[in-house]
């Protein structure tokens, strides 16, 4: 390990609403695999974004190779020699690998692209990093895992000091990790200083120098990586106090019905043989990292996406879920995550979103009944404590949590008896968290059963009755609440040490 | 100004809809005063004739854009209608009332042809479009042998169609259309198969999420348009009485101007069949008003094209605020 | 070592490019067989005539549709700048050789206004040029006082243009020219897409305009400049046009822009853009072209070739559809 070359000093940043950032310290030497860890939501991408330019931090101060600087884009950055790898590639399909990794700052010989000296470049920067990849391949026809390494080899034929890997395996196989990691040391012997944003603990431990563990937006600490156990890691990364009470124990009798049966379900890469059980007047907490898998599951089940094999049972009888229509028809409702995206239409009314589910019972002959819709419309309104002047209001006019109320409004309305609530309360304000949480409760006591996807810890055990847990595709773990503590679920949330 | 616009009258109307009946009126009394003459009953008379089938036309491709797709083949699958449902009367002596079934039925054939390849298979309705265009230009071709067809003057046999437009003096037509519409708004904003389109045009995910099976509303909203088209070639003819094969383009884009003048937005979603109404006379009288200047046909489309693009700037930059 | 795969025979032929190319042998084949009149050498020369414009036209909208757009205007567009050419030649004395410049400059403006109204403006694609299509018609007609346009013949002054695309022989055959210079165009256009940064650009847009955007490129422009170079190679297309048809009327020319499209489409460029070719739009274009000129010898009215062009445009883009639906389902790429 070599000297420093970045000091991120007392960066704080702050959206409306939220407190990203809050006096975090990171550093870099060169010759050091620094890996970032922690949550979703504990600030490490923020960090990033703020450092290469994509956000403007409030204050702080950046220094880089000795020279406090800031960076107004990452143009700036790249000059300057930091990169970026991102999570979500940004390749154009339909030219060859070594077109993409030259794309704006081509070879020419007159007007004339010299594709052939961008083929021989490209294959010294293969060679340099060890990857077997043909560059004159269509990118369209590599996986997800050669494209991330074209990605790589065109962050490093910028001429860069510093390289960022944002959760680089998420869709690498084993194999290509092994060739990753094979780049990583070859970057780091080059002296280059790599930061490795990663929740994978085994990963962790095998490649990286030191860890800084981020958590809500602040800095925890940093650990020598040799010297550290996965526990050490867990316990920085949730080692939060819970203000509020977990559930204690659960009201669900051991005996209650089972609803709704997940047995076998496989959809992909993310959902290898998921099977899972929901009882009647329960909350299922589904937790997890990001790219466990879970809204892939709920999708699945809801016959959003389609699935290869698997079986769902409706008490007792087994249904067939091929679209959102057959899930609806049997009493399921999926609130999904981006609500804005997915939820509702929002240049459309509160009352037209309402009844968009179970429309057919609003019809009078053929016409829309609209006195009767807009009263269910303004029940639900009262109901739920939905802030708005009038039931005609347009969704695009409410708050985000008024958005979510309007959502699931929706699925009240037609009365769903199995409601999929993914991420219900991201974006959303504390106070109107609570009014949610209440609900979530109040429902779950009527009868209705419900399952949670959640990435934050507290609502998970606040809310929770049992707790399903997966990692990358699979199921890795049930709790009762009862025996469920942070530790635990992050344990099995991640990958363990091997 | 704000006071006005905010005012419970316009509200109902709708601002759009206000500043279009005040081009309409403004155009009128332009034309009344630059042109001898305009201000009288021929002219109105003639503006109408071209409001009845323009009409039905940009009512149904306001359906197809509520969706947020586009249908140009109006225009020639209209002339395919009249020509075949003309052919079979003049040719195989089918009674005038089974022609006219058969007129609006061609449509509907056309509307379901677009609307599943748009729905179920993700064809790019514009490729659609050309490709249904030029279908129903040949068909139309090979089916009356290239020749043209005249439907029955109103005194000969079968003539009797002739009163959807006029029954005497009267003109039935505008009656007509006026119910057409009136039965279009109440289907895009009081049953189901609007509110679906509607809502599918502004966000088709999030309505497939709710359960409703977009593919089968989103063809509903093409059969309806070729539907409308059917119907827009029985005001054709008895209008114009003669239709030739391989015709017909023009009428697409000033349906679509009317449809988009009056307010229904490209993206889809936002639809008014007020608005395209009103849309519709602008465009009707100025090709009216362009006549009797003595100007060419040409200028009028010109000032149509030019309208479409602002009109439709127009709404980009809406969109653009509203996000 | 990445296995990389063998380039068997088989696979080249899944190559639409190539398909197209069997499909023109094919279809030349069936009707030199069907009919002893196509078989003459007139036939040949005529067919050929009235391919120019429709291959130059059809080059020309390869590149918007590249860029995942369309231009709907080539077809009236074309037209009108063979009426006002034709106009200054006949009406206001002008050298043949200006009307020509003349010509291309009013495509190269017209692709300009409609490359801004896409790139810049955020128009659809399809509307916005439906609407320039419109208006072209309409100057057409205005700008040369509703009259019909006849360039000069070949035996009057200013003629010589059309030796450009044929010569006649002292014994009176005729050597269609002209199709050497469409190939050495398509030529040169092919490499334009291929090698330039032109090229490379438009259909980086089309494959992915985002990214494209995220490397820094002036994408804006580079739209821009598709539209435009269609519009060049329409007021290209006016030239042979206005060789083969001897009397140019305003009002015509709607519908032609389908042959021209269908040609690319046909020819392997993706209906939505980021893929396809100069040399598979030249042969895509022969098909209809071949469609045209051949179904009245085997007995079918040329009105079957439009619906003919229309099922097979239809079909065409079908089978790339499924083609994508099949690499999703299989998890080779991603939705």
């Amino acid at each position: 390990m070599g000297e420093e070359i970045l000091r991120m000093e007392e960066i704080d940043k702050s959206f409306p609403g939220v407190h990203a950032l809050d006096h975090v310290h990171f550093n870099l030497n060169r010759g050091e695999v620094h890996a970032l860890m922690g949550e979703n939501g504990a600030g490490k991408s923020t960090l990033m974004k703020v450092l290469t330019g994509i956000y403007s931090k409030d204050s702080g101060k950046i220094i880089y190779e000795g020279k406090e600087v800031e960076f107004h884009n990452t143009r700036e950055a790249q000059d300057a020699g930091i990169v970026i790898v991102h999570q979500e590639l940004n390749m154009v399909g339909d030219l060859t690998v070594a077109q993409n990794i030259f794309i704006g700052r081509e070879f020419m010989s007159g007007i004339k692209i010299n594709d052939r000296k961008m083929v021989e470049e490209s294959k010294k920067l293969f060679d340099r990093l060890h990857i077997e990849i043909n560059p004159t391949e269509k990118m369209s026809n590599l996986t997800v895992g050669k494209q991330q390494m074209c990605e790589i080899a065109k962050a490093i034929s910028h001429e860069c000091k510093v390289i960022i890997f944002d959760e680089p395996s998420a869709a690498l196989t084993e194999k290509e990790i092994d060739d990753l990691f094979t780049i990583i040391r070859d970057l780091r012997e080059q002296n280059m200083g790599i930061i490795y944003i990663s929740h994978r603990m085994d990963e962790i431990k095998v490649i990286t120098d030191r860890v800084t563990v981020m958590r809500d937006g602040t800095y925890v600490g940093t650990l020598i990586t040799k010297d550290c156990t996965k526990d050490d890691i867990v316990k920085m990364m949730v080692g939060r106090v819970i203000y509020e009470q977990p559930k204690e124990k659960s009201l669900v009798p051991d005996d209650a019905p089972v609803v709704l049966k997940v047995d076998h379900l496989n959809a992909g890469k993310m959902v290898q043989d998921v099977s899972f059980e929901l009882h009647k007047g329960e909350i299922l907490g589904f937790s997890g990292l990001m790219g466990a898998g879970r809204t892939e599951t709920a999708r699945a089940v809801f016959g959003a996406d389609p699935k290869q094999s698997g079986d769902i049972y409706i008490n007792g009888k087994k249904v067939e879920i091929n679209s959102p229509e057959d899930a609806v028809h049997h009493g399921i409702g999926y609130l999904s995550e981006d609500r804005k995206r997915y939820g509702v239409v929002v240049q459309k009314s509160i009352t037209e979103n309402s009844t968009l589910a179970c429309l057919d019972d609003y019809i009078s002959g053929i016409f829309i009944n609209k006195a009767k819709e807009k009263e269910a419309a303004e029940t639900y309104i009262k109901e739920l404590d939905t802030k708005t002047p009038s039931a005609d209001q347009l969704v695009v006019n409410l708050s985000g949590g008024n958005q979510q109320k309007i959502v699931i409004a929706k699925w009240l309305v037609k009365n769903c008896d199995i409601l999929i609530f993914d991420e219900p309360t991201r974006g959303i304000d504390v106070g109107a968290k609570n009014e949610i949480y209440k609900l979530m409760n109040r429902l779950a006591s009527e009868g209705k059963s419900i399952i949670m996807i959640s990435s934050e810890m507290q609502e998970i055990l606040r809310m929770s009755d049992r707790i399903v847990i997966m990692c990358e595709g699979k199921k890795t773990g049930e709790l009762k609440i009862e025996e469920a503590t942070q530790e635990k679920i992050m344990d099995k949330a991640t990958r363990d040490i091997k | 100004m704000e006071k006005f616009k905010n005012s419970a009258f316009v509200k109902k109307v709708g601002f759009n809809r206000i500043v279009l009946i005040g081009v309409l009126i403004l155009m009128y009394v332009i034309f009344c005063v630059a042109i001898k003459g305009f201000l009288g009953s021929s002219h109105l008379m003639g503006t109408l004739n071209y409001v009845y089938f323009l009409g039905f036309l940009s009512l149904g491709v306001t359906f197809v854009i509520a969706t947020g797709g586009i249908d140009f083949s109006i225009g020639p699958v209209m002339f395919c209608c009249a020509l075949i449902s003309g052919y079979c009367f003049g040719t195989y002596h089918v009674p005038m009332a089974v022609a006219v079934i058969l007129c609006i039925l061609v449509g509907l054939l056309f509307g379901m042809f677009n609307g599943y390849l748009v729905a179920y298979w993700d064809v790019p309705p514009f490729i659609v479009s050309m490709a249904s265009m030029n279908i129903a230009k040949g068909v139309a071709s090979i089916f009356t042998k290239t020749q043209s067809i005249s439907w029955p003057r109103a005194e000969e046999a079968g003539g009797w169609f002739r009163s959807i437009v006029k029954v005497g003096e009267f003109p039935m037509g505008l009656i007509l259309f006026l119910v057409g519409a009136a039965i279009c708004a109440v289907i895009l904003n009081n049953t189901r198969i609007g509110r679906y389109i509607l809502c599918l045009g502004s966000n088709k995910e999030a309505v497939r999420l709710s359960g409703v099976n977009v593919k089968k509303w989103l063809m509903l909203a093409y059969v309806i348009c070729g539907i409308l088209v059917g119907i827009a070639a029985l005001f054709f003819v008895a209008t114009y009485t003669t239709v030739q094969p391989n015709y017909g383009d023009q009428y697409n884009n000033e349906a679509i101007a009317g449809c988009v003048m009056g307010g229904t937005s490209m993206a889809g979603g936002l639809a008014s069949i007020g608005g395209t109404v009103i849309g519709v006379f602008i465009i009707a009288l100025l090709q009216e008003g362009i006549l009797a200047l003595g100007l060419a046909k040409d200028v009028q489309l010109i000032i149509t094209g030019v309208i479409v693009i602002v009109a439709v700037y127009a709404d980009v930059l809406a969109r653009r605020r509203r996000k | 070592m990445e296995k990389t795969k063998k380039k068997s025979v088989l696979s080249l032929f899944s190559n639409q490019k190539y398909i197209v190319i069997l499909v023109v042998i094919l279809l030349a084949a069936i009707f030199m067989i069907a009919s002893a009149d196509f078989r003459k050498y007139t036939t040949f020369v005529t067919l050929l005539d009235m391919s120019y414009y429709y291959v130059l036209m059809g080059i020309g909208v390869a590149f918007p549709l590249i860029t995942g757009g369309v231009d709907l205007s080539i077809g009236t567009g074309m037209v009108c700048y063979a009426l006002v050419g034709g106009y200054l030649v006949r009406n206001a004395g002008v050298p043949v050789i200006v009307g020509i410049l003349v010509a291309l400059l009013f495509g190269i403006g017209i692709g300009a206004l409609n490359g801004v109204l896409v790139a810049v403006m955020d128009l659809p694609a399809f509307l916005a040029t439906l609407c320039t299509c419109m208006i072209t018609r309409g100057l057409g007609s205005l700008l040369t006082f509703k009259s019909t346009v006849p360039w000069p013949t070949d035996k009057q002054p200013g003629g010589w243009f059309h030796t450009i695309f044929k010569i006649t022989l002292a014994n009176n055959t005729k050597i269609p020219l002209g199709f050497l210079w469409v190939i050495i165009l398509t030529i040169i256009m092919a490499f334009v897409l291929k090698h330039t940064k032109f090229g490379r650009y438009v259909i980086a847009i089309g494959s992915n305009k985002e990214a494209t955007i995220l490397s820094g490129i002036n994408v804006k422009f580079f739209h821009i400049m598709a539209y435009v170079v269609c519009g060049l190679f329409a007021g290209l297309a006016a030239i042979p046009y206005a060789s083969a048809i001897p009397t140019i009327q305003p009002g015509t020319g709607a519908g032609v822009e389908l042959d021209a499209i269908g040609g690319a489409i046909v020819g392997g460029v993706s209906a939505t853009g980021g893929s396809g070719s100069i040399e598979g739009t030249f042969f895509g274009v022969y098909v209809i072209c071949l469609l045209k000129v051949g179904l009245p010898f085997i007995g079918l009215q040329a009105n079957w070739q439009q619906v003919i062009t229309g099922a097979i445009l239809i079909g065409t883009v079908m089978i790339d559809i499924v083609k994508k639906r099949r690499a999703v389902a299989t998890g080779q790429a991603v939705a």
